[in-house]
């Protein structure tokens, strides 16, 4: 019966829903995390009668026809590019971008990856990198005589040498965007990286048009929103339950049917 | 076969359909803009010839579906803040232009693709009043005004195209969420957008498990009527063959 393979396309994809959720939960803590949520649409239909279709040499026509449709599919995990709120942190090598952009990463392999988690430190060499030592680019490295290190909001780094007064200016962050930021692929360890989907790269400058501005002593928090997870936890682990009550409905007219002629 | 065979297998022909109808209900009950469906039946009349010993006309009543009854009753809002979520609220649709025309959909959730134009998941451009919807970075945030008017920071990008159906129910499905039709597609009246929504499935899980169970036992009780008469045809046969 139809009904069985249905009905376990709707399992199917209200499990996808709970992994995205868990996810989601998983991360509700991690810097520059960006919430996630399933697509769904439906499958093909199998047309039986055409709705329209005539119904009689008078010219009368079937109102509704009849379609049976195949079940569900995942069309998509899509990412909520909204942005999270900023935690106050005490390193100055934390930075948060506020409002659009990405800062750049050099992976060890050469390429470029993009991240919006400002968690920075220092190499041994002074580079700034990030938790995995990978560079920030371009690269900034700060001399390790400095007593004080500023980031304006524009992104320029400035240190406090001992003996000099004037700020010396040691780098310039750059921000990079994308026409479509859902569309970059999340490479974990919270970088992504870009796709033909995402647009082609465009870097700037902190703070000018369509670039956010650079907030030092600040991480953005990821944008997990737990109370619409937990929501929609339970509205998934319903549809789940429901999805496995026709399969056992089906299972029982099936035991019905194989009685006969018994 | 006799009659009694005919008959049950023409209610059990027509309650596997209306399971099948159920559980694709069931398995789209998270789809944004998913409309429930409902089997509806009409019966054939058959007229016999009276039996012997039996006056006035006798006639067997067989099932068969008629046709497949889309409830276009909106689903609840639900809440999701991503920029490019839209729900229509009154009877409207948004219009896509796919590889095959333009089909039209009430399951709002679009996305960009590269170059910065609005699409569906399957990569279809949504449609404006001029055509295809395209944002340029530079716009910033994007918001969409209950009319359907789509601005950003630098001015209006465009308008929405939302149309309206003559006969909704007769649009056919496509799949993907998407209905094609041959009526034509009138600017929609008295609708609202509202961004960062999405219009959830109509189907109540209340209903659909009660139907569920309601075909399902009489499903059974067909079959259970199908073996006592079996049985009961078993018997003749054994006492016919004693007397002999």
């Amino acid at each position: 019966m139809r009904a069985l393979s249905i009905a376990s396309t709707g399992m199917l994809a209200q499990q996808t829903n709970v992994e995205v959720i868990a996810n989601n939960l998983a991360n509700m803590n991690t810097t520059g995390y960006k919430a996630q949520r399933a697509a769904f649409q439906d499958l093909l239909y199998q047309t039986i009668q055409a709705p329209g279709a005539q119904s009689s040499d008078t010219g009368t026509l079937l109102a509704s026809g009849i379609q049976l449709g195949a079940g569900v599919k995942t069309a998509a995990i899509y990412r909520m590019t909204k942005n999270g709120d900023l935690k106050n942190t005490s390193s100055p090598y934390d930075m948060a971008v506020n409002g659009a952009g990405y800062f750049r990463i050099q992976m060890p392999d050469g390429t470029d990856s993009y991240t919006r988690d400002g968690n920075f430190q220092l190499s041994s060499s002074g580079q700034l990198v990030t938790q995995d030592g990978y560079t920030v680019q371009p690269g900034i490295t700060i001399p390790q005589t400095a007593t004080a290190v500023t980031v304006s909001t524009t992104g320029l780094v400035q240190v406090t040498l001992p003996s000099q007064t004037a700020l010396q200016t040691v780098g310039q962050i750059e921000l990079t965007r994308f026409p479509n930021d859902a569309g970059l692929k999340a490479l974990g360890e919270n970088l992504y990286a870009e796709t033909s989907s995402s647009g082609s790269p465009q870097a700037g400058t902190p703070g000018s048009t369509g670039y956010g501005t650079i907030q030092q002593y600040y991480l953005e928090t990821s944008n997990v929103d737990s109370v619409s997870e937990i929501t929609s936890l339970i509205s998934a682990q319903r549809a789940y339950e429901m999805n496995s009550k026709v399969i056992s409905a089906v299972d029982t007219m099936m035991q019905e049917t194989a009685k006969l002629g018994g | 076969m006799d009659n009694v065979s005919l008959l049950s297998l023409s209610y059990q022909l027509a309650a596997r359909r209306s399971m099948d109808v159920i559980a694709n209900n069931v398995a789209n009950m998270n789809t944004p803009g998913y409309k429930r469906e409902s089997v509806q039946f009409e019966q054939i009349l058959q007229q016999l010839k009276p039996a012997d010993g039996q006056s006035g006309s006798q006639s067997l009543s067989f099932v068969k579906d008629a046709g497949v009854f889309r409830d276009i009753s909106a689903g609840h809002v639900e809440q999701t803040g991503a920029p490019f979520d839209l729900a229509i609220n009154g009877s409207g649709y948004f219009a896509v232009q796919t590889a095959q025309g333009e089909r039209y959909t009430r399951n709002g959730h679009f996305t960009l693709n590269a170059d910065g134009t609005i699409v569906t998941e399957g990569g279809d451009q949504l449609m404006g009043d001029g055509g295809a919807i395209t944002i340029a970075p530079d716009d910033g945030e994007i918001s969409f005004g209950a009319d359907g008017t789509i601005s950003g920071k630098q001015g209006q990008l465009g308008k929405l195209r939302l149309v309206s159906f003559a006969d909704e129910r007769a649009l056919t499905k496509e799949g993907e969420s998407l209905y094609s039709t041959t009526q034509t597609a009138n600017a929609a009246t008295s609708v609202t957008v509202s961004q960062g929504m999405l219009e959830s499935s109509n189907v109540s899980p209340v209903l659909e498990i009660s139907r569920m169970i309601e075909v399902m036992r009489s499903y059974e009780a067909t079959t259970s009527l199908d073996k006592a008469h079996a049985d009961m045809a078993r018997q003749a046969d054994q006492k016919l063959a004693t007397y002999q």
